[in-house]
């Protein structure tokens, strides 16, 4: 063999174990490219399997259905409505023109309106919303490829303006906005259901994937203590008194004096809770000129409560606490006499009695049945500052009431240290200081149901609908308002039951007298500020029967025109109130009361 | 016996049907896949569900054609066209520049000449064959330092056209990669070939140092931002880390057994370059780790057979013309496999026989063709 062929065959041996070693690194990588994958495709499968499946679900929120509002006899003061949304998914429209068409004649909206949503490139495009379920039904009878039509909730109140401040309205998302509608926000709202279903990377669904359904959970019910009859007719009354006395607004609360359930609760002027954002005091035009921020401060105040959102002076309705604070510390008692001359000097003031020529002697009976200012301004002297600031402390008055619905405001009094004896003889007749209607309610309330503080409120249970192996049952929650007992005296609030039935039966609050009813009460008359403007608020609160007092009712009217005194336009309207609903109430057992 | 002998006489040649089964069939399955993952799309955009499969399928019936020419012609004719190959593929990457060049994708790297080729594909074919060539030629040269470098830096003019003028990256390194192989083959050095890949080793790791301290100044290209993407992917979730992190889902989300031919849910506009560069990933999704393990299975089949042909090769030639091809489709699995499951940084590679693309799938069908020619050459002697 030659060298040339021995070389030639060594070089081959070379080469092969080049092409081997090559081959062998070759196979080595892929081994380890076998392991990597082995890695993501096992180790990390659940990881990347999730995040992908994220990527390629969409959800479709399913809405569920928002708990009613009832009334104490189960009557529905709120409750859902199936409206339509309309939209169109631009991928999937085959007819183009058909369906333009079809929605500009269903919808009554323009046709380029239209025919721009549905030639936009999108994945999905909303129409109309709020569509009545009649309409969307009718759209969805053409079948044309592309229109969606999804059913959706909306509030609806059957009785449109009735107890609209205190029900409340939502907004589109369907979450209380103001009143029992917010406060109650957790029982009634439900949860949410979804739809998931699989899409291409453009959005598009895929039907042979299928879709997932997460049920939606359905609000609670919520059970109110107002009835539903009382409101109605108590609503009626007040709408008389404010046009008879063309007066700016009215209030007239119900409530049972024993426990704090409101029966009724009026806020003349009311809005529609139908349609909540059109200003109900103001035509169309002028409305809309206003600007953004005065449109939605005309709005606010429009949706405000008066009874719990804003304070006033109370003026005479406000004695009965210098009259219990008099009787609790003992410086006063019925036998007492005073003597009015028609003022009282307090310090370097003439503080005047409304009657000018004086009441002349009295005794303390018959000085709260004359609503006489000297007798309370003395008893309030006998108290001093510091005892008169420790009732008014006491009875509940520095705090809220705590009532179910939101915004309540806070009572407006002198800080003690800087109360002279002129502020407390203001105070004892019920000026000076402010609170909130339901803060006088509720004191008054306490002063003679045997001297508890009850909270006042709407809230009386949580009713869920419950799916059970034998059909359908009902989950009661009931709420639990605790009551703070013997503020006053079972004996003082027995002398107080008595006074105010004597203001009815014989004194300022004649007007307010049933014949064969024991009815108790008091009646106010305060110019508001600044004084000498000629504007008044006018108010009375009566109770009956005066010895059990299972009802109250406080009516405030702003600003009346003509005839101002709270015991000649106030009270006959209670009695109206009470001669109508003192028989109904007797008789009526509500739904709440059996547990 | 004398059957034995009979065919024996008659097949005097030998003839690679393993070889060619394998090829056959990741051609077959790529079309399949190309189906399967373009169809959702292609439906979408051209309203035909089977427009790249068709697109795809001519390529692949001109690749077979063109694959048994080639086996049928005896190798050592190209050797004559080794110094022509090298300049054609070279004039042919600066036809790109002139109006014949055609864009796609945001790259200017296809000539139009009837049917749309890319002159790298060319090069790659045309740098085996001259390096083959060249090799052989040097004879004993080779050993030497001067031959080492004459060979190492022959393929640097086209490699650096590929790069500056058509912006493949990835096609320069392929070549570059071909030729670091053949030249590994025909050189008896070890201590070179160490010295060399510790260098480059080191020299990748200090670039990729410097990149990460260099993290978001604002001075680095999209080659620098792709290596940061590569490092953390999901950080880059929307600009250079979306495509890798796409692939991921879909490698991740197939796991053992995959959810089933055609029931990918990443090819539905999620993956970009779904049958292209990208694949490999769909393959995972679909058919599982027991479907990606087989087809690199097979594509380790297809390199063992290249490499008993170039061990039994009647010549130097030959064998480096197979070791050329080996190398051609051994750099480009490893790359794609690699890139789509992040463990390099993001670059684009083709799948041999299975992404899409035509004149990929031509050219790489006539280096089979000529393994099979090599492979004809062996004779059955005792």
């Amino acid at each position: 063999m030659s060298d040339y062929a021995e070389n030639k065959k060594k070089n081959k041996t070379a080469h092969r174990k080049k092409i081997c070693i090559l081959c062998a690194l070759c196979f080595g990588v892929f081994l380890y490219l076998i392991g990597r994958l082995s890695y993501l495709m096992i180790g990390c499968s659940e990881y990347y399997t999730e995040k992908a499946q994220d990527l390629h679900e969409r959800e479709r929120v399913i809405k569920a259905a928002r708990g009613k509002i009832l009334d104490a006899n189960g009557k529905v003061l709120a409750t859902n409505r199936t409206v339509c949304t309309i939209s169109v998914i631009h991928s999937q429209i085959e007819q183009p023109e058909q369906v333009i068409q079809m929605l500009a004649r269903e919808l009554s909206v323009e046709e380029n309106v239209i025919r721009k949503r549905v030639e936009k490139v999108s994945a999905i495009e909303k129409i109309k919303s709020n569509v009545s379920k009649e309409i969307g039904d009718r759209i969805r009878t053409y079948e044309y490829a592309g229109v969606k039509v999804d059913e959706d909730f909306k509030r609806y109140y059957p009785y449109d303006t009735l107890a609209s401040k205190v029900l409340g309205f939502t907004g589109g998302d369907n979450q209380g906005i103001i009143g029992l509608e917010v406060k109650y926000e957790e029982y009634l709202k439900g949860k949410n259901g979804t739809i998931l279903a699989v899409t291409d990377a453009k959005g598009v669904e895929i039907p042979s994937k299928g879709e997932k359904r997460i049920e939606p959970v359905p609000g609670k019910d919520l059970q109110t203590s107002m009835d539903l009859n009382i409101q109605m007719y108590a609503t009626q009354l007040a709408e008389q008194v404010m046009e008879k006395k063309q007066a700016e607004a009215v209030y007239l609360m119900v409530m049972n004096p024993q426990n704090g359930e409101l029966y009724a609760m009026v806020n003349i002027p009311e809005f529609d809770l139908n349609n909540p954002y059109q200003l109900n005091q103001m035509d169309s035009v002028s409305a809309n000129q206003l600007s953004g921020k005065e449109k939605q401060d005309a709005l606010n105040r429009m949706w405000r409560n008066g009874c719990i959102n804003d304070t006033y002076e109370p003026g005479s309705t406000a004695k009965i606490i210098t009259a219990a604070a008099g009787l609790e510390a003992g410086v006063v008692s019925l036998e007492d006499t005073f003597h009015c001359p028609g003022y009282i000097v307090v310090e370097d003031r003439r503080i005047r009695c409304h009657k000018t020529t004086g009441h002349g002697s009295e005794d303390f009976l018959h000085g709260t049945m004359n609503s006489c200012n000297p007798v309370f301004v003395t008893i309030g002297l006998r108290l001093g500052v510091e005892q008169y600031y420790k009732y008014f402390k006491q009875f509940g008055l520095l705090q809220k009431t705590g009532i179910d619905l939101p915004g309540e405001a806070s009572t407006i009094m002198h800080d003690p240290k800087n109360m002279g004896l002129v502020e407390l003889a203001t105070v004892s007749f019920g000026q000076s200081f402010q609170i909130t209607p339901i803060q006088l309610m509720t004191t008054a309330a306490e002063m003679v149901n045997g001297g508890n503080r009850v909270i006042p409120h709407f809230g009386v249970r949580v009713i869920e609908e419950v799916d059970t192996d034998t059909g359908k049952s009902q989950k009661i929650k009931r709420f639990q308002y605790a009551q703070k007992q013997h503020i006053v005296s079972e004996e003082t609030s027995q002398t107080m039951r008595y006074l105010l039935e004597q203001v009815v039966e014989n004194g300022g609050g004649k007007n307010a007298y049933i014949e064969g009813k024991r009815v108790g009460g008091k009646t106010a008359t305060s110019q508001t500020l600044p004084r000498g403007s000629g504007r008044y608020i006018s108010s009375f609160l009566g109770f009956a029967p005066a010895d059990d007092p299972k009802i109250m009712a406080l009516l405030i009217i702003h600003n009346p025109k003509g005839t101002y005194y709270g015991g000649q336009i106030a009270a006959p309207v209670v009695r109206q109130l009470f001669e109508n609903i003192l028989p109904y109430r007797e008789s009526t057992v509500y739904a709440i009361e059996d547990n | 016996m004398a059957r034995r002998n009979a065919r024996r006489k008659k097949t005097e040649y030998f003839f690679d049907y393993t070889l060619l089964f394998v090829v056959l069939f990741l051609l077959g399955f790529g079309l399949v896949m190309i189906y399967s993952t373009s169809s959702y799309e292609a439906s979408l955009t051209y309203n035909d569900p089977a427009y790249y499969l068709k697109k795809q399928a001519f390529a692949a019936a001109l690749g077979v054609v063109a694959m048994i020419v080639v086996s049928s012609i005896p190798y050592h004719l190209w050797e004559h066209f080794a110094v022509i190959g090298y300049v054609v593929s070279a004039v042919l990457i600066l036809l790109v520049l002139t109006p014949l060049g055609r864009e796609s994708h945001g790259a200017r790297r296809w000539l139009n000449l009837g049917l749309s080729v890319q002159p790298a594909e060319i090069a790659k074919l045309g740098m085996i064959i001259f390096l083959a060539s060249l090799v052989c030629n040097m004879g004993k040269a080779i050993k030497s330092t001067r031959g080492f470098m004459t060979v190492l830096g022959a393929p640097v003019p086209i490699c650096a056209m590929v790069y500056l003028i058509t912006d493949n990256l990835s096609s320069a390194i392929i070549i570059f990669g071909i030729a670091v192989l053949m030249l590994f083959v025909s050189s008896p050095q070890y201590k070179e070939f160490f010295l060399v890949g510790l260098a480059g080793v080191a020299g990748i790791s200090l670039l990729i140092f410097t990149i990460t301290k260099l993290a978001g100044s604002g001075k680095l290209g999209f080659r620098g931002e792709r290596i940061l993407a590569w490092l953390n992917p999901e950080a880059y979730a929307s600009g250079k880390g979306f495509q890798t992190l796409q692939a991921l889902y879909a490698i991740g989300s197939g796991g053992i057994f995959g959810k089933g031919l055609g029931q990918s849910m990443q090819k539905l506009g999620f993956l970009p370059e779904a049958q292209n560069d990208m694949i490999f990933s769909i393959i995972c999704e679909e058919l599982g780790l027991f479907g990606a393990v087989a087809i690199i299975l097979l594509f380790m089949l297809l390199i063992w057979r290249c490499m008993i042909i170039a061990n039994n090769a009647p010549d130097l030639f030959g064998a480096l013309l197979v070791v050329g091809v080996l190398g051609h489709f051994a750099i480009q699995v490893i790359l794609n496999i690699a890139v789509v499951t992040n463990t390099i940084p993001n670059t684009g590679i083709s799948l041999p026989f299975i992404s899409y693309g035509g004149s990929s799938v031509l050219f790489l069908m006539i280096e089979i063709g000529l393994v099979l020619s090599v492979a004809r050459g062996i004779k059955f002697n005792d």
